[in-house]
């Protein structure tokens, strides 16, 4: 029983690789991979590298600022710059449409800006060559020309009759064409796998972490099963249809639909119906419910006055000035608690419009595997919608950390009566600003991951079963002339 | 009898299910480029409206809430400037969802604002606007690919070609003339969609018009160029499909983003992040060091504000701060300088390339016509930078004077509108028309062979 198919997927193996221009194809496809592990290899590397080279000299400089008020550091700030992921060389993601670097002071959130979209002239808009787009794209198009021919062939020139009479039944056929199929593909594939690998521990010196390993463990069982879905619906497809051209024009119409044109379409609609906020309206938002809450900029504010009333009741005193510790030290860190919750939770709202705006793409993996396995490729190599907000997030951490930790300085250790208009201004040491630590953006571990992609796992798993379903039961519906 | 022949193939080409499969997904997803295009750029033009009125309401609050320190109220008080978009736009959005068009700046040092991005979501980038021109640029070349290439090769299959043969002496004809009807039904759909985009995009026709029309008309006959080389070729059918869509992948995603990966490679942008630091340290350690420092050089970039006195007694004047801020951007010169250069060999590179491969070249093309390229977008950092430079020379006298704010016109600063200067890129459709008559007489001189194909 095994043994037929097997016969069969060695035959069908042979076949592809005497055929010469389905060799020059896959050698063709097997170098532009070579070539895309390199490039995006060298890639992830510079660009890491002159991020970590800004990272370090704002630290520098950041440690060699002199005595000074606590609430200049504060406006001095900090640049935050988004590193990538050791395996993001496999997977670009939104890498090049997400900003690198953000400027973090008190009072303010920033954007995170310098995109490399934002310096492309528009070529970037064809796509990006990188492993994931090759084995994504290009090689489920290099299983539609190795087998759109498969069955429809030998039926065209009658073996198909013959293989059916002596012992093979549908079944076994169906399984060893797509079996061939995929070992083709897994010729191109293995090597590559073990040259990522090899490349990936080159990277990271040889310290290979586990939970890098079981990204890319999971990383290579989606794309195997990937590639075993396309294989089998080209078989099925071959199998159906009553000529290798319909075979052929019906593969490549799929091709088209399902990875060119839907992608656009289903984003399109997702940003259409859940239409996001402007900038302006988004200040303009936050701005309203900061004035509504109270701000520590106007002098004649509700909330601070109460404020006011009261440390001057529980201290006993009749002046800010005399109070023993540093009134306008005190106001900004409650104005700086006030203005980042708010900001925090329309940053929030935000977040979630465009988590829904990309749930419609999401959705579609389910009658699309491209768009299933092209979300959790972007997840396991951390170039992900996901990761981008968690940077945000924990740079927005940091900056609160900063403003509150300056604040904290001020209160402590700034003198409560202000030296005048031409006194000296007040300041503190210069070895305070040590304390503050350096940003470091740490990576989700796998485990959050997994929960977060369950959507796009468990519509690959539903089209794996789908496939093999139709692999072993669908051969009463398929005609044999 | 040769008007009937014509009618005759027409008949043909249309029963089949395959001529209507390809007109009707074009038809679709033209009228759908064409509504998402428009939708998107129709909000950005809310949004834009939205700012003119928030331009007066943060202006008037601010003076209310820092009206008493003049120096406090353009501190805080932004001045917008808007890149309205043009009719064409909406028919190619082209890079108006990456580069933001509305910048919102202070008095401040420019270089910490001019650069920060819009909120937007980096998924929806990733895959791309649905518009109108990706419909021509993308699909209709697959289109006219799914109706040419088999051509030939259906009748040799079939069996056809050998009577075919034997009854006329002029096979080419016949092929010049199937070709012919598959030609006028896409042109008929070109046009439709684009008289469509007239009307439902409000588009002039004028200079820019036929620019376009321009544009798409060589690049379809291009495909159709490409097509007909391979069909040239004698081939079975399925080997016609497989090269051409081969071409086709190549063309619009492999050698694209191949190239793209070169430009990013060589002509990577590290001094844009070193720039921001140039103007954070520029401005910054300016409070640390004696006034003369900021003052000096400040003067010497305005001689024509030395009048106003400078009060080097105070600790603090909004004079010094607005000179450290001033600081900050002449420090980041050098690097700014270098983005701008790295930014010119970017578009000198894809220029070139653009030479060589018409997708690119005819994405460009239409990118510049509809005012939704890179070099819109920096003609419109230019105009903002301008504006802040005018703002800043108009009011510095009332802040360094310490007059009243209400001394000051900045009630009646509205938003300011950029709309970028038309550019007609007429030389882009040289190398188009090259490459496609070399490929027509290539495939012309093939098809002189085919008489003696079987």
């Amino acid at each position: 029983m095994t043994s037929i198919i097997l016969t069969i997927a060695k035959q069908t193996y042979k076949a592809t690789y005497s055929n010469k221009a389905a060799l020059a194809l896959t050698f063709l496809l097997g170098l532009s991979l070579v070539l895309a592990t390199y490039v995006g290899w060298q890639n992830f590397k510079s660009q890491n590298d002159q991020r970590i080279h800004y990272k370090q000299m704002v630290r520098d400089q950041w440690l060699a600022k002199p005595d000074k008020h606590p609430h200049r550091m504060a406006h001095y700030g900090y640049l935050a710059f988004r590193e990538k992921h050791e395996l993001s060389f496999f997977d670009f993601g939104i890498e090049s449409f997400a900003g690198v670097s953000v400027f973090l002071e008190a009072h303010k959130q920033n954007t995170v800006n310098f995109s490399e979209a934002g310096f492309s002239n528009g070529m970037l808009r064809f796509g990006e060559i990188s492993v994931a787009m090759v084995l994504q794209l290009l090689v489920p198009l290099l299983i539609f020309f190795l087998g759109y021919n498969s069955i429809s062939a030998e039926r065209e020139s009658g073996t198909l009759k013959i293989l059916l009479c002596q012992n093979v039944s549908w079944r076994k056929l169906l399984w060893g064409k797509t079996l061939g199929i995929i070992g083709v593909c897994l010729s191109i594939f293995i090597p590559l796998i073990l040259l990522t690998i090899f490349l990936w521990a080159s990277l990271s010196d040889w310290n290979i972490s586990t939970d890098s390993s079981l990204r890319l463990a999971i990383l290579i069982a989606g794309y195997s099963v990937y590639f075993f879905v396309i294989s089998a619906i080209t078989v099925l497809v071959s199998a159906f249809q009553l000529s290798s051209k319909s075979a052929l024009t019906t593969l490549l119409a799929c091709w088209i639909f399902f990875m060119v044109i839907m992608p656009r379409i289903t984003q399109a609609i997702g940003s259409r119906i859940y239409p996001a906020p402007s900038k302006i309206e988004f200040a303009d938002s936050i701005a309203a419910d900061i004035s509504r809450q109270g701000d520590s900029h106007d002098p004649n504010d509700a909330h601070y006055a109460a404020i006011k009333d009261s440390l001057l009741k529980v201290h006993g005193v009749d002046d800010v000035k005399k109070l023993p510790f540093n009134y306008g030290g005190y106001i900004m860190a409650e104005g700086e608690k006030i203005t980042s919750d708010i900001y925090s939770k329309h940053q929030k709202d935000l977040n979630k419009i465009f988590e829904k705006q990309n749930s419609i793409t999401g959705f579609m993996g389910l009658l699309n595997p491209y768009l299933s396995l092209k979300q959790l490729s972007m997840a396991l190599t951390a170039s992900d919608f996901n990761t981008f907000i968690d940077f945000q997030n924990q740079a927005e951490a940091y900056r609160y950390q900063l403003a509150q930790k300056m604040n904290k300085l001020q209160i402590d250790k700034i003198s409560n009566i202000s030296p005048g208009e031409n006194g000296k201004p007040l300041s503190i040491s210069r070895s305070n600003w040590a304390e503050q630590p350096d940003f470091n953006y740490h990576f989700h571990t796998v485990g959050n991951m997994t929960t977060e992609q369950f959507f796009p796992l468990a519509s690959l798993s539903l089209w794996l079963l789908i496939t093999v379903g139709l692999l072993q039961y669908i051969s009463k519906w398929i005609k044999t002339i | 009898m040769k008007n009937s022949t014509y009618h005759l193939e027409f008949k043909l080409f249309f029963r089949g299910s395959s001529a209507w499969i390809g007109i009707a997904v074009l038809i679709i997803t033209g009228l759908s480029g064409l509504y998402f295009g428009k939708s998107f750029i129709a909000n950005q033009k809310v949004v834009i409206e939205k700012a003119a009125e928030l331009q007066t309401k943060n202006t008037l609050n601010n003076i209310d809430h820092f009206g008493k320190d003049i120096g406090l109220v353009f501190f805080h008080n932004k001045f917008s400037v808007a890149s309205v978009p043009e009719p064409w736009a909406a028919f190619a959005n082209g890079q108006r969802d990456i580069n933001p068009y509305l910048i919102s700046v202070t008095m401040l040092a420019l270089e910490g604002q001019l650069y920060d991005t819009d909120i937007s979501n980096p998924v929806s980038m990733l895959f791309g606007n649905m518009d109108l021109s990706f419909v021509f640029i993308y699909l209709f070349p697959l289109v006219i690919i799914a109706f040419t290439y088999n051509l030939l090769s259906e009748q040799r299959e079939s069996g056809i070609w050998s009577l075919l043969k034997s009854q006329t002496n002029q096979v080419t004809k016949v092929l010049w003339q199937k070709l012919l009807v598959r030609m006028a039904a896409i042109f008929g759909v070109a046009f439709l969609l684009l008289a469509v985009a007239i009307f439902y995009l409000q588009l002039p026709v004028d200079q820019t018009f036929f620019a376009v029309l321009s544009f798409i008309a060589i690049y379809l006959f291009f495909w159709f160029a490409i097509s007909f080389f391979f069909i040239s070729l004698g081939k079975n059918s399925n080997f016609n499909a497989s090269a051409l869509v081969a071409v086709w992948v190549l063309m619009c995603i492999v050698i694209p983003a191949s190239l793209n990966l070169i430009l990013t490679q060589r002509y990577a942008v590290p001094e844009a992040l070193q720039n921001v630091i140039n103007q954070r340290e520029g401005y910054h350690e300016k409070w640390d060091m004696p006034k003369d420092v900021t003052m000096k050089p400040f003067f010497e970039h305005y001689p024509q504000l030395k009048k106003y006195p400078f009060p080097k007694d105070l600790t603090f004047s909004w004079y010094w701060y607005y000179g450290m801020q001033q600081m900050g951007d002449d420090q980041a010169l050098e690097s700014r300088a270098a983005v701008q250069k790295k930014l010119a060999e970017r578009q000198y590179f894809t220029n070139i390339a653009a030479l060589f491969f018409p997708a690119i070249q005819v994405q460009l093309g239409i990118n510049e016509l509809a005012g939704s390229d890179l070099t819109t977008h920096l003609g419109f950092q230019l105009a903002v930078r301008q504006y802040h430079e005018q703002i800043r020379l108009h009011f510095y006298p009332a802040i360094f004077q310490n007059q009243d704010i209400s001394s000051t016109n900045i009630n009646s600063i509205g938003l300011k509108n950029f709309e970028a200067v038309k550019v007609y890129g007429w030389h882009r459709l040289l190398s188009l028309l090259v490459i496609t008559s070399m490929l027509t007489l290539i495939a012309m001189t093939n098809l002189k062979k085919i008489n003696q194909l079987k």
